[in-house]
């Protein structure tokens, strides 16, 4: 009996943290979704059934910011992924200085979404941003790009900023788990004449796969409701081409006070995240493991 | 090829490697840095940008300690964010071993309630705990916000402390006990002293996670001197329009202790991790 | 040695835990000291604090807790995060009992009734107020909501600022009167942009708040009504497409930055302190950022420009922010008299001066910089134009959302070309009809909004 409890109990705190800060607003939000729940007719409370929902579809901008959405999220863990992982093999091996070089390419991690949105939102200025500045003098463009006044530029902003910041962090996940592989596998591997390439594919990607599958799937859920970057750097703007769905949520919960509304978009924003979570774990065959 | 010309082209490839990223992350913090020490008429000079000021000021620096009272926001942030990060630490080592080393009904169901918290857009979390922490008192304390945080970042470094764990051959902790040690025992003289260097790294992404963190920061708190930097920040964008040079002197003074925590501890997040420790 | 930092570290989570508890001192105070000695003590709220406005606040609150024994506590959220703030303030009953509000936000207020209603103050005390309060502000929260429910923080008037030095280089007469229409302020514009010495004629504004300025304009040709009786929406005639189209010409024509389709404020007013663009149209409250990062020989303001139908000039005069009581408040008396403290004219005066702003109370004598040949001597002139007229908004239901999304995005649209002018119009006429038949429907006997003058 006494084993039985053994892991709970090391769970417990957490776990009434959690239950007790998420689980009300949690529960609350699913009824809230199909609710006519205005904070500005607090008396008129009630349910609606699904008019929320249909709300979002007769949306003349829904798709496309849905689109954006992916685009968005897509692009961003992919290159955040690549370029981490790059950075990381990079890494591994010891040399002069790596302490010095680690805690400064790891600095983008430990800026605030707040502070980087505005830098890049101003450097990206389409008549005094220090991008067109520099582009222009190079002799890559003979005309000012007005990034941010651009449809698809404007989002390619965003998304550049969202992988800046957050390439040390997958950087540092791969490093953590490729500095736990014990070098004889690789002495071994040498051995048999295996190539690095080949070494890599076989050796260093199996190894480290729990690691990269728990960052990307986390990663990519911050990423999908993170909202900060787009609304410093385009507001989603121009004409709603680099809106996504948590900022667009946002603004609909914040400027017409409908958290009914905002909390069936929140919704659809969990069930989307959910059914993603479970197809990248049944593709990655990691919930064979029984780990998830 | 040869083994050396091989090797001679990785390295290549290496440095090459090196210096973009190096560039990739220099370069944007250089342009921050040095628009700080600009004044502000240079600074919003459209026809003639400077890539070294040509007037160099602290100025920004001394608005952001005398005006702005950057001490006493600096103060704030390390207060919740060292407290929320050390308790985020603990408790998911307890829950990071339990996920690791324990089979047991439910487990599942705990792993994905965790991913689902990180699902819950943060608007929908705010307003009800608002009103939980207002009918506790909490409002305007830095123990609600300390709450908070730990709430927020816990679901995720449970999660990377586990695999953690998972890293750490369980044969390591049954020599141990065959050894005549304890559980207790077992755990902190073996198994916590090898996985130190994850440890810091989930102390490192509690802080990080406390320290920037804004919109809670501006709801929770409703006084000045309880701000914490990010808020105190924010307030440097008017309704018409922003302070720059002090708000790149912000970002500047905001990452600077972190960039100490960096330095510090980036050995501990990479070096400690060595293939010696954990062989099976 | 590992260890004993481990041992450390839970040792120190423990003392992080208390500290964290003694280092927010300042908990709720306002809770505790409610029951104590029987005196009051009020929560006051900014919603675009700086350190310059603080320390204002904090005066005021020193001189009238030694004048009525009343204290006041200064809370504050940035700007960009007030709204929000205050919405979840409001809906978890939490307002402080004196609230600066945006006049966007007082119709959520009133709808979702957070706020007291301040009539029998007016009426009392309306007569110390400048005419512009009284036959504006106050006239259409009246019309609006049914009662008037904040008191301004100080007025504006909109005007146009602009280049004294661009234009004198290039010896450009401006016209003046009636000949100083919208026509005529597109062609001021085009005759200052000239991209080779990066110069563009005007700040525009492309993200939220873009459609705001144009409406005033499309108000010129229809007397300032956006409705008929029936609630139709009335600014999609021929002329207002028109206008609409010479309105986006000066941005299709490249007459200012092409990323201006996505300038909100902040880079309207940054472009044009910093050189980039020659005009910008907007409050009096800018002038303070002009006065700050400008040379005073460079900048002017022009008043706005008339309407060629009836020589009206349209003019979206109001202020900037405005007290407010909540009705949770368990003191609103006293919070009353702190927001006629607030508005007494010396310290009227003094805020007026800091924010750019012109005094609300009528005994601010003959302070030197309200005078004619001050910097506000141009709005004051505005505001005893006889043709100076304020035409409503939107509508008197709640239409942030709009704000925040649809009226930009539609002109954006036709902006990048996505879309025709009359497109812009039809979408934005439709919504709007919609909600203000809605209104009408719901709220017996109300009419629609008229404009405002000073006659």
């Amino acid at each position: 009996m006494k084993k039985k409890m053994e892991p709970w109990l090391f769970l417990l705190p957490v776990l009434v943290i959690l239950l007790l800060l998420f689980g009300y607003p949690l529960i609350n939000s699913f009824i809230m979704a199909f609710q006519n729940y205005k904070l500005t007719a607090p008396n008129d409370i009630h349910f609606n059934g699904l008019d929320n929902f249909a709300k979002l579809v007769g949306d003349p901008d829904g798709l496309m910011i849905l689109k954006n959405s992916f685009v968005y999220v897509i692009v961003s863990v992919l290159g955040q992924f690549l370029l981490g992982m790059t950075l990381a093999v990079a890494l591994k091996k010891q040399f002069k200085g790596r302490g010095i070089y680690q805690s400064i390419v790891f600095l983008p991690w430990a800026f605030s979404g707040f502070v980087v949105g505005l830098i890049f939102r101003w450097s990206f200025n389409g008549e005094y941003g220090v991008v067109n500045n520099l582009l222009e003098k190079f002799g890559l463009i003979d005309k000012n790009i007005a990034w941010l006044g651009t449809p698809g530029f404007s989002l390619a902003v965003v998304i550049i900023a969202m992988i800046w910041m957050g390439i040390p962090f997958f950087a540092i996940m791969i490093l953590a788990a490729l500095q736990s592989i014990p070098t004889d596998v690789y002495e071994a591997a040498d051995v048999d004449g295996c190539g690095t390439i080949r070494q890599f594919f076989q050796i260093t990607l199996p190894y480290i796969k729990p690691t990269l599958i728990t960052t990307v799937l986390l990663r990519t859920i911050w990423i999908f409701n993170s909202l900060d970057l787009v609304v410093i750097i385009t507001d989603g703007g121009p004409a709603n081409t680099s809106q996504t769905l948590p900022a667009y949520m946002y603004s609909k919960a914040f400027g017409s006070y409908d958290f009914g509304f905002a909390a069936a978009l929140g919704v659809i924003l969990m069930v989307i995240l959910g059914i993603y979570a479970m197809a990248f774990l049944k593709l990655t065959k990691y919930d064979k493991a029984g780990d998830f | 090829m040869s083994r050396k010309a091989k090797n001679a082209i990785g390295t290549t490839i290496r440095v090459i490697v090196l210096v973009f990223f190096f560039l990739l992350v220099v370069l944007p913090i250089y342009w921050i840095v040095i628009t700080s020490f600009k004044t502000s008429g240079e600074i919003l000079d459209v026809n003639n940008l400077t890539f070294f000021p040509k007037t160099f000021t602290w100025q920004n620096y001394t608005d952001l300690f005398e005006q702005f009272n950057y001490g006493v926001l600096l103060k704030n942030s390390l207060l919740v964010s060292i407290a929320s990060a050390l308790v985020v630490t603990v408790f998911s080592m307890l829950g990071g071993y339990s996920l690791a080393r324990y089979k047991f009904n439910g487990k599942q169901a705990v792993v994905l309630f965790f991913l689902i918290t990180q699902m819950i857009p943060g608007i929908l979390v705010i307003i009800p705990l608002y009103i939980i922490f207002s009918k506790m008192g909490l409002i305007n304390t830095h123990i609600g916000l300390f709450i908070y945080y730990v709430t927020v970042n816990l679901p995720f470094c449970v999660i990377t402390m586990r695999s953690f764990f998972e890293r750490i051959p369980i044969t390591l902790e049954e020599a141990a006990r065959v050894d005549g040690c304890t559980k207790m025992q077992s755990l902190f003289k073996i198994v916590f002293p090898i996985m130190f260097p994850g440890i810091v790294s989930v102390f490192v992404f509690g802080f990080i996670g406390a320290w920037n963190e804004l919109i809670a920061g501006s709801i929770f708190i409703s006084t000045p001197e309880m701000w914490t930097i990010p808020v105190g920040l924010k307030t440097l964008i008017g309704k018409y329009n922003v302070e720059w040079g002090l708000l790149m002197a912000g970002g500047v003074m905001a990452l600077l202790p972190t960039a100490l925590m960096f330095a510090a501890m980036q050995k501990f997040i990479v070096e400690g991790m060595t293939a010696g420790a954990v062989k099976e | 040695m590992k260890k004993r930092i481990l041992a450390a570290l839970m040792a120190a989570t423990m003392v992080a835990g208390l500290l964290a508890g003694c280092g927010s001192s300042s908990k709720d105070s306002s809770k505790d000291s409610k029951k104590g000695d029987g005196k009051a003590t009020l929560r006051f709220i900014d919603v675009s604090p700086s350190p310059e406005r603080q320390k204002y606040y904090e005066n005021v609150f020193a001189k009238f807790e030694d004048e009525t024994g009343v204290a006041v506590k200064y809370e504050s959220v940035p700007w960009d995060d007030a709204a929000d703030k205050l919405t979840v303030l409001g809906s978890s009953g939490q307002l402080p009992d004196v609230i600066t509000t945006h006049p966007l936000w007082l119709g959520q207020f009133t709808e979702a009734d957070w706020v007291l209603p301040i009539d029998d103050y007016v009426e009392k005390n309306g007569d110390q107020f400048v005419d512009a309060v009284q036959k504006i502000n106050w006239a259409q929260e009246k019309e609006r909501y049914g009662h008037v429910y904040s008191v301004p923080d100080g007025f504006m008037v909109k005007g146009i600022f602009y280049r004294k030095d661009w234009v004198k280089e290039i010896g450009y007469e401006i016209p003046t009167g009636k000949d100083w229409t919208y026509d005529a302020y597109f062609d001021l514009i085009k005759a200052l942009t000239d991209k080779d010495k990066k110069r563009y004629g005007n700040s525009f504004r492309g993200a939220r708040g873009a459609f705001d300025p144009l409406l005033a304009y499309l108000q010129s040709f229809t007397g300032g009504y956006v409705y008929d009786e029936e609630g139709n929406f009335i600014l999609n005639t021929p002329e207002c497409v028109e206008a609409v189209e010479k309105w986006c010409e000066i941005y299709k024509d490249g007459y200012v930055p092409e990323d201006s389709v996505n300038w909100g404020f902040v880079e309207m007013v940054d472009n044009f302190t910093g050189g980039l663009t020659g005009t910008i149209s907007n409050d009096s409250e800018v002038a303070k950022a002009c006065e700050e990062k400008m040379d005073p020989e460079t900048w002017g303001v022009l008043p706005m420009p008339v309407s060629t139908v009836d020589g009206k000039m349209m003019n979206t005069a109001g202020s900037p922010y405005s007290y407010t009581i909540a009705k949770s408040s368990e003191y609103p008396d006293e919070a009353l008299q702190l927001i006629d403290f607030l508005v007494r004219a010396d310290n009227n005066i003094e805020y007026c001066k800091m924010g750019g702003l012109i005094p609300i109370k009528k005994d601010v004598g003959d302070d030197e910089t309200y005078g004619e040949d001050g910097p506000y001597g141009v709005f004051l002139d505005e505001l005893n134009d006889p043709n100076f007229t304020v035409p409503p908004m939107y509508g008197p239901f709640n239409y942030t959302d709009l704000h925040q999304d649809m009226f930009h995005t539609e002109l954006q649209k036709y902006l990048l070309g996505q879309q025709s002018a009359e497109d812009v119009l039809n979408h934005i006429g439709d919504e709007l009809t919609t909600r203000m038949k809605q209104y009408l429907a719901d709220n017996e006997g109300s009419t629609i909004e008229t404009p405002k003058t000073m006659q």
